[in-house]
């Protein structure tokens, strides 16, 4: 533990700073009298002063807007030994299934099951065959596979019996359907024989087009996420009035000095054990020197964060991995991304690992792959007006999956995103992005 | 935050061109048809016009209905005849004006 942790600061207390401040205002007036050009910033050499203590709100609530469910009887990133255990073996049945076909058809497409099977599953003209989608093998003719009522029946409610690497998520056994659905969903299953038949080639999810976002995501008239670029400039400057201190007292011209800042970030950060993101490392810096109070997921973070990789921009992501500390949590990371999340029991690489469901289609939306999910954040979200940090995405990724997200300061998080940005290493900033 | 508005016009045309304007305010577009979580429905809240004047003459307006997505986007052209200063304006259901303004040198 540094012998500088003072009153929850890391490094260079405040009063130290403002000497410093003091001593190059007097350097910047003699300069200006010998008409020499002061020194662009007036940064003190040494690591950069860090408030400890929580970086986002406590306790973490969860978004407005967002489904309220809990999932805290399943895994989270910060737990994940909460799930109950998968059954050993199958379940053996007393006889064959009678189950009704009419409302297996129903439930199928039922979208508030955790998706309804079309998400991953093309099956033959259930759901109207609207927008299947191909994670999972085609199931049109799976009645004619000849298996049997138990194998049916045991695939749905728990398939990690039969392949313990299953991507299925555990509709019984995590109770989203109960045994009698479960009879009603083998009995449509049986009445699958011929292909299915799609109206238009958008509905075949083998031939539909994958998105590609064309728009010019820096052009302020385009990307409304610009706004923010603005915003964190005047914040920038701004004093607070707490200290009379702003970012550009020691910064200077943020140009110059945050040309390539971001695209190194997030780095293992030493003195606090974990790793640090650009939002946290904003909210800790600011507190610390400004004082300014930005916590995660505030306007004026999220502002700063699209600001400071705004002004990285086209420089490629770039981050430490090779320092011991930087490689376990590397490392960490790549666990984490394979750690099953949630009801439905999906990990990071179940959904994005092109090997697994990455670059196929749930229903409608598409599953982009590890690489080229991080260039772009912040990003702007057509569909909800809002701009995202990559910490939200992942909280957003965790609740879409029926489980419960972390605080946006979690440390789980930070190692999933330096090894997200390791992944990414070589792709150029373009920040604020612009999605659906 | 209050965004400034976004305009978007070339600084110098020929006189008789035809040059594209692009705009950009930052707007909820409440439709006044949606629901609060009680069930009490959302006062409607939209830009309901917007006009761009040139040098004091009207040369594009436009009625905005609470279909219109937020954070309206408009686009459209003008010819020049003359070096002068555009004049946009919002009008908010609420009464507010927001209004910017944008130079052109014709040659």
């Amino acid at each position: 533990m540094p012998a500088s942790i003072r009153q929850g600061v890391l490094d260079r207390p405040l009063s130290r700073a403002m000497t410093a401040t003091v001593t190059m205002g007097l350097v910047i007036a003699l300069a200006a009298l010998f008409g020499v050009a002061p020194a662009a910033a007036d940064e003190r050499p040494g690591p950069a002063p860090l408030a400890t203590g929580d970086a986002s709100a406590r306790p973490w609530k969860r978004y407005d807007g967002w489904p309220d469910r809990d999932a805290s009887a399943f895994n989270s990133l910060a737990n994940p030994h909460a799930s109950p255990p998968a059954p050993t073996a199958p379940r053996r049945l007393d006889g064959p299934v009678t189950g009704d076909a009419g409302n297996g058809a129903k439930l199928v497409a039922d979208r508030t099951r955790g998706g309804s099977c079309l998400a991953c599953h093309v099956m033959g003209q259930a759901g109207n065959a609207d927008l299947p989608g191909n994670v999972g093998p085609d199931l049109s003719e799976i009645g004619n596979a000849g298996l049997s009522d138990e194998q049916f029946w045991n695939y749905i409610n728990d398939a990690r019996v039969y392949n313990p690497s299953t991507i299925m998520p555990p509709w019984g056994a995590h109770g989203l359907f109960n045994d009698k659905e479960i009879g009603d969903i083998v009995a449509f299953l049986k009445t699958l024989k011929v292909p299915a038949k799609f109206a238009t080639d958008v509905d075949d999810p083998a031939k539909r087009p994958a998105p590609v976002e064309k728009r010019d995501n820096l052009d302020p008239t385009t990307n409304p996420a610009m706004w923010a670029v603005d915003d964190a400039a005047a914040l920038y400057k701004k004093r607070d009035a707490s200290s009379g201190f702003a970012c550009a007292t020691c910064h200077g011209d943020p140009a110059a000095r945050f040309s390539t800042w971001a695209a190194a970030m997030p780095r293992f950060e030493p003195r606090l054990g974990h790793v640090l993101g650009v939002e946290e490392f904003v909210f800790r810096h600011a507190k610390a020197t400004t004082g300014a109070n930005w916590p995660m997921e505030s306007d004026e973070n999220i502002a700063m964060g699209v600001y400071l990789r705004n002004l990285a921009n086209g420089q490629p992501i770039k981050v430490d991995i090779t320092s011991p500390d930087a490689k376990a949590a590397y490392e960490r990371g790549r666990l984490l991304a394979d750690t099953k999340v949630g009801e439905l029991n999906f990990s990071c690489r179940d959904c994005h690992d092109p090997a697994r469901g990455g670059l196929k289609w749930i229903r409608g939306q598409w599953l982009g792959e590890p690489k080229g999910q991080l260039d772009h954040f912040p990003t702007w979200r057509t569909s909800l007006n809002q701009i995202w940090d990559i910490r939200r995405r992942f909280q957003w990724c965790s609740v879409a999956i029926r489980g419960n997200e972390l605080p946006p300061d979690a440390p789980e998080y930070g190692d999933l995103e330096l090894y997200l940005a390791a992944v990414n290493a070589g792709r150029t900033l373009s920040v604020p992005g612009i999605r659906h | 935050m209050v965004e400034k508005p976004r305009i978007k016009l070339p600084p110098e045309a020929k006189k008789g061109e035809v040059i594209e304007i692009k705009t950009l305010i930052a707007h909820d577009m409440e439709t006044g048809l949606r629901k609060d979580k009680d069930g009490k429905p959302i006062p409607r809240k939209i830009i309901n016009k917007f006009t761009c004047d040139f040098n004091g003459k009207p040369v594009f307006s436009a009625d905005l209905e609470p279909g219109i997505a937020a954070n309206p986007y408009l686009a459209f052209t003008v010819r020049v005849e003359e070096s002068g200063t555009f004049r946009f304006a919002w009008f908010d259901d609420d009464g507010t004006v927001t209004t910017a303004d944008g130079a052109i040198k014709v040659t």
